[in-house]
């Protein structure tokens, strides 16, 4: 595709992403494209690095045990606590020169437990009990529980107090009021090695670096973020050379990366990570036919996922044995496998009393049919290949599927949180050794009576799940730790609380002279070690 | 009475003797005859247009696969047999609803004059007029089961194609309403008319018994015009995901991804495209050389 | 022959009358569009209200209780009116701004699409449909008919896609998409943009645009004026050009003023398929992500265009022919 080369200064970096930040606010409206600018201009308190340790990044030192930052506390009702100590980082300073303080901390934590605040991730907040500052730099924290991530503060996101504090006057109207919506290119909002200095709504955002930040020099004197909604025009601008790199973590799809490899591959370099997204049919244990553990080992059998990731992922996308993901430490592969067997299958099904003429529906004593719902994200266009996939191969035995799509908002806002779905085929993101706890806990099906809260849509009941989940919580010793985790593997595998079909690959797609971009495979963006991305060998464009 | 059929004969023999027309019907019968032995065809192959086969993903053309496959493996051909099947049968139902509700309006119109027949022309241009297709995407769009229709009819198979031809046919029915009022006015004003007036009959009777019957030559015109047209809508909603749902094959719906993989698979986008395009401009043609030969009135070439 | 006009007074009034019908139509139009919203998957009344600023959370609540979905439709119709009238039509929740500041923007882009288009389409279909009239049964004629019957045929989405295979991934000349490439944005860099989805949207109007020219042009050459001006000795150029040309064009304004609901309707093809930030593809996007008060807006304005274009073909249409007389 040959196209007028766009001319571009070499120490300039133009990124495209297929989506636009609703918002900039770090703790409100989770989305990918947000947390992958921001990581550009803020930094965590903590985070899980490319090898998947936590590492300190606004903090001097992780609080362990070990080293006395990390203090268990023993609480009422024979519950254990921890009290942890960070202290941020002596030269860490908001754009403006403030330096970022526990004023900062003690300001974010009232704002993230005030419940109309807008705030996303709520559970965090509500887990502290108490937080109070040292002096300006150093601050304690006390958990109601001690877990095994204790140190792991990665979504307390610090907000600037002395410039937020004012939107917050009026709590209710702060996620309308915040500077990083109102003020983006306000420098006191952002203290890492870059901050936002223009912001076209929909279109792009234009970054610089920042004086004020305290690590390695970045090599970019200008970086570009365009949001480019159409595939066919980020690939054009991609070529033209108008845009430099496609952000793996929101970018091509899987197909489309590699169809662009096999065109471009001598210009580009494109690299595959497999990410915490776990590409998952959710079932809904409440349906009589899959209420039947046989039922739904058959289910598994009875699709050749092998193929489909052979065939439409070129191999990419590695088959899930269960959600935890290979790269996770914890990962066991001594776990119930399935792989594709049509004949156990159809075994399992007729065990299970669905009998079958052949090449008919099955159907139960009652007469009834083996019918079945899937429903997925419309207009997704891999889901409903890999739909059509699942119906044809269960056709095969005798199982009758129909396809009910619908958008995604209201396939997430309403059919699958009040459970009104039979199955539905959509991804859990998670984080690197993430328990279960509201996918899989039994205190976790939404009801009505809940007001709908939980994530356990399956309505999976599993006392021993229960009890591993509990028991892995606050587990401190590693091995101990492992091996309860590969037990609930296994559980997991067995019982079959939803069908695992895989972890989705990202594309990164960068220029041969880019160097240093790790993908993480989890969902802390590459953009958090942007100050390691090089530059090496890199021409103007003619 | 058997002058009038000799009459008749000779018109559609004058229309036919068009090397348009009669190449368009010869088209139109080889579609409609392809798309009608499917099965046959499916047999003679060995082949399934439903049946998946991850290891055939775009395989090129074979003697197995006379067109190739598509991204699942499934036979292109067959596909585009089975979905010109369904293209076909909605276009066809749909041109008949409309042919109906546009008859109706015309009639009454062309018969009543005055405000009733202002009122309903307006309308009809009103319809026109409209941006109609951001208006069926939100009727498209709509959960049926808040108009209060129950859940299982919603969610069956059959809903999305009863729904598209429902949808398609409400905004169709223009071109037959005014050709059936243009002629609905001349024969109103014919001898045959007035003699049933003086007799007594009742605007009804004069309607269904005397002026219906005549209006078959343009209400054949209209519906043959529309067939195409009502093809076109429910490709176009196809295409945007709204209307004949995978995996149900419709010659729009097959297109609906064909964007993103055209640098890999061609193919996938030209033939349901080409398919459509064949059919929609023989039933132009045919309905053009139609309106010719057996409307005297319309424009002459 | 041509004699003056009925005067200004009566123009002024029939434009006012005009005027009012497309208000009318608008009021009509957007209580059904209102209704259809409603009957879209999700609550409608959450979604139109939660997205609001300057709403509290109590204030959220009392209102989802005035005008909730027990409340009559058309008490709820009202209340939107209201405010609509007042200019405020709510917030967008896929952009998260007020609906209005969404829109306008895509206004003028998708405008310079339809524009582009319809410019193209008369300027080629009208010289070549009246070319085509005076030689009946020649080459031309088989060609301008083919055309014609092929641009009224033609899906337009199957159109952009062979016209993308072709220029944009067999040869590489233009663009598959966007508005303007990334670090350009020249006139020629827009112009090599707008070039496919210009002629997506030029096609098929220019099939029904040819087709009623030609048989306009047709009949007005058989007219008796036509005879008479030959027969008093003026040249065929002034006969053709002067006389027919004119008359032939009343008819197809007609035309013209009808079509710019579909040039809309292939404009949000158009878009969707281009990638080209116009009304049309926003229109199309609210609906599919749950954005009623984006959906209901975006719907209203096009409805809008569409009504003013007509009324402005209709005016030309006035102007063009003495004749008309005005109720």
């Amino acid at each position: 595709m040959a196209s007028a080369a766009v001319a571009r200064p070499t120490d300039e970096l133009a990124i495209g992403v297929i989506q636009f930040p609703a918002t900039l606010h770090p703790s409100i409206n989770a989305m990918t494209a947000k947390s992958y600018v921001l990581g550009m201009v803020r930094r965590p308190l903590t985070t899980y690095d490319a090898q998947w340790h936590l590492v300190c990044m606004l903090c001097v030192e992780l609080p362990t045990i070990e080293n006395g930052l990390a203090v268990p506390l023993d609480l009422d009702g024979g519950k254990r606590g921890i009290r942890l100590t960070y202290t941020l980082r002596p030269d860490a300073r908001w754009g403006d020169g403030v330096p970022v303080s526990t004023s900062d901390v003690l300001f974010t934590y009232e704002v993230g437990r005030n419940p109309k605040s807008g705030i996303g991730n709520s559970e965090l907040y509500r887990r502290i009990t108490h937080i109070a500052a040292k002096d300006a730099k150093t601050f304690t924290i006390e958990m109601d529980k001690l877990t095994f991530d204790y140190a792991a503060l990665d979504d307390f996101e610090l907000l600037p107090e002395h410039l937020e504090r004012a939107a917050f006057a009026d709590p209710t109207q702060y996620r309308f009021r915040t500077l990083y919506d109102t003020d983006s290119t306000n420098p006191g909002l952002y203290f890492g090695p870059y901050r936002i200095t223009e912001v076209a709504s929909g279109s792009h955002i234009v970054l610089e670096p920042n004086p004020t930040w305290w690590g390695e020099k970045p090599a970019f004197r200008r970086i570009v973020v365009w949001a480019v909604e159409n595939t066919a025009a980020l690939e054009a601008n991609l070529l033209a050379g108008g845009l430099d790199m496609v952000a793996g973590e929101l970018g091509f799809s899987l197909d489309q990366a590699l169809a662009f490899e096999k065109r471009h591959g001598d210009r580009f370099t494109v690299l595959y990570k497999p990410s915490l997204s776990f590409e998952h049919v959710e079932l809904n244990l409440d349906n009589p036919a899959l209420a039947d553990k046989r039922v739904r080992q058959a289910l598994l059998y009875g699709v050749d996922r092998d193929a489909i990731s052979k065939q439409l992922f070129a191999g990419r996308q590695p088959v899930a044995a269960s959600a935890v993901s290979p790269l996770d430490w914890v990962y066991t592969d001594d776990v119930p496998h399935y792989p594709y067997d049509p004949a156990k299958a159809r075994a399992l099904l007729d065990a299970a009393g669905w009998r079958g003429e052949d090449g008919g529906i099955r159907r139960n004593a009652a007469g009834e049919k083996l019918t079945l719902d899937l429903a997925t994200t419309a207009g997704n266009r891999i889901r409903e290949l890999v739909e059509q996939v699942l119906q044809s191969q269960w056709r095969d035995i005798g199982v009758e599927l129909h396809l009910k799509n619908q958008p995604a908002r209201v396939l997430f806002g309403e059919t699958v949180t009040k459970r009104n779905f039979t199955m539905a085929l959509f991804a859990w993101t998670s984080a690197p050794e993430n328990v279960p706890r509201t996918t899989l806990r039994s205190d976790e099906i939404p009801t009505a009576a809940t007001g709908w809260r939980g994530q356990n849509y399956a309505g999976f009941k599993s006392a021993e799940a229960d009890r591993l989940i509990d028991a892995i919580e606050i587990e401190l010793d590693r091995d101990r730790r492992a091996a309860l985790w590969h037990r609930l593997q296994a559980l997991y595998a067995e019982e079959l609380p939803a069908l695992p079909l895989f972890f989705r690959a990202d594309a990164y797609v960068l220029p041969k002279w880019l160097k240093g971009v790790t993908p993480t495979g989890h969902q802390y963006p590459t953009t958090l070690w942007i100050e390691q991305w090089r530059i090496e060998g890199r021409e103007t464009a003619s | 009475m058997s002058t009038a059929l000799a009459q008749a004969a000779s018109r559609w023999r004058r229309a036919f003797a068009v090397p348009q027309a009669a190449l368009s019907a010869g088209v139109l019968g080889a579609i409609c005859l392809a798309v009608a032995l499917a099965p046959l065809i499916a047999a003679l192959l060995g082949a399934d247009a439903h049946k998946v086969d991850l290891y055939q993903h775009l395989a090129p053309a074979s003697l197995h696969h006379p067109l190739g496959t598509d991204e699942l493996g499934r036979d292109l051909l067959l596909r585009l047999l089975e979905g010109g099947r369904v293209s076909l049968l909605v276009g066809m139902s749909a041109a008949l609803a409309a042919a109906g509700l546009g008859t109706a309006i015309g009639l009454i119109a062309g018969y009543r004059g005055g405000r009733i027949d202002a009122a309903l022309m307006r309308l009809t241009d009103g319809i026109i007029a409209l941006p109609l297709l951001p208006l069926l995407v939100v009727l498209a769009a709509i959960d049926l089961r808040k108009l209060g229709l129950p859940t299982w009819l919603v969610q069956s198979e059959a809903a999305s194609l009863y729904r598209i031809i429902v949808l398609v046919s409400l905004v169709g029915w223009t071109t037959v309403a005014r050709l059936v009022r243009g002629a609905t006015l001349s024969l109103r004003a014919q001898d045959f008319v007035r003699a049933a007036l003086a007799l007594g009959a009742s605007p009804r009777r004069i309607m269904l018994v005397h002026i219906l019957p005549n209006l078959a030559s343009p209400i054949i015109v209209a519906t043959t015009l529309s067939v195409g047209h009502m093809i076109l809508l429910e490709s176009v909603l196809s295409f945007l995901g709204l209307g004949i749902e995978p995996p149900l094959p419709s010659w729009g719906n097959m297109l609906t991804g064909a964007q993103e993989t055209i640098g890999l698979a061609p193919q996938l986008a030209l033939y349901p495209g080409l398919l459509i395009f064949l059919t929609v401009i023989a039933c132009n043609f045919l309905g053009d050389a139609l309106q010719d030969a057996l409307d005297p009135r319309a424009q002459r070439r | 022959m041509a004699h003056r006009g009925a005067g200004d007074g009566v123009l002024t009034r029939f434009v006012a009358t005009r005027l009012l019908q497309v208000l009318a139509v608008l009021a009509v139009m957007s209580f059904v569009i209102y209704g259809l919203i409603g009957l879209m998957p999700g609550d409608p009344i959450d979604q139109m209200l939660t997205a609001d600023p300057h709403l509290t959370a109590a204030d959220a609540a009392r209102l989802k209780a005035l005008y909730g979905l027990d409340r009559p439709l058309a008490e709820r119709y009202l209340a939107w009116a209201r405010a609509a009238l007042a200019g405020d039509f709510g917030y967008s929740r896929l952009y998260a701004t007020p609906a209005v500041v969404a829109l306008l923007p895509r206004l003028g882009n998708t405008a310079l699409l339809m524009l582009s288009s319809f410019v193209l389409s008369l300027a080629v279909a009208l010289p070549l449909g009246a070319a085509a009239a005076q030689r009946p049964g020649s080459l031309l004629d088989g060609a301008a008919n083919l055309l014609s019957f092929a641009g009224m045929s033609i899906p337009p989405f199957w159109f952009a896609l062979v016209l993308i295979l072709v220029f944009a991934v067999a040869l590489g000349w233009l663009p598959a998409g966007g508005v303007a490439t990334i670090g350009d944005g020249g006139v020629i860099d827009r112009a090599r943009h707008l070039a496919l989805p210009v002629a997506t949207l030029t096609v098929a109007s220019i099939g029904t645009y040819l087709r009623f020219m030609r048989a306009a042009m047709i009949a007005a050459l058989r007219q008796d004026y036509v005879r008479t001006a030959r027969a008093k000795g003026a040249s065929e150029q002034r006969v053709v050009w002067g006389h027919a040309f004119r008359n032939a064009l009343i008819p197809v304004i007609t035309v013209v003023a009808l079509s710019f609901g579909s040039l809309f309707s292939g404009a949000l093809i158009t878009e969707t398929m281009f990638a080209y930030p116009g009304m049309g593809k926003l229109i199309y996007d609210a609906i599919l992500g749950n954005d009623f008060n984006l959906a209901l807006a975006g719907l209203l304005f096009a409805t809008l265009l569409v009504l003013l274009s007509n009324l402005a073909a209709d005016i030309a249409y006035a102007a063009a022919d003495p004749r008309i007389t005005y109720r």
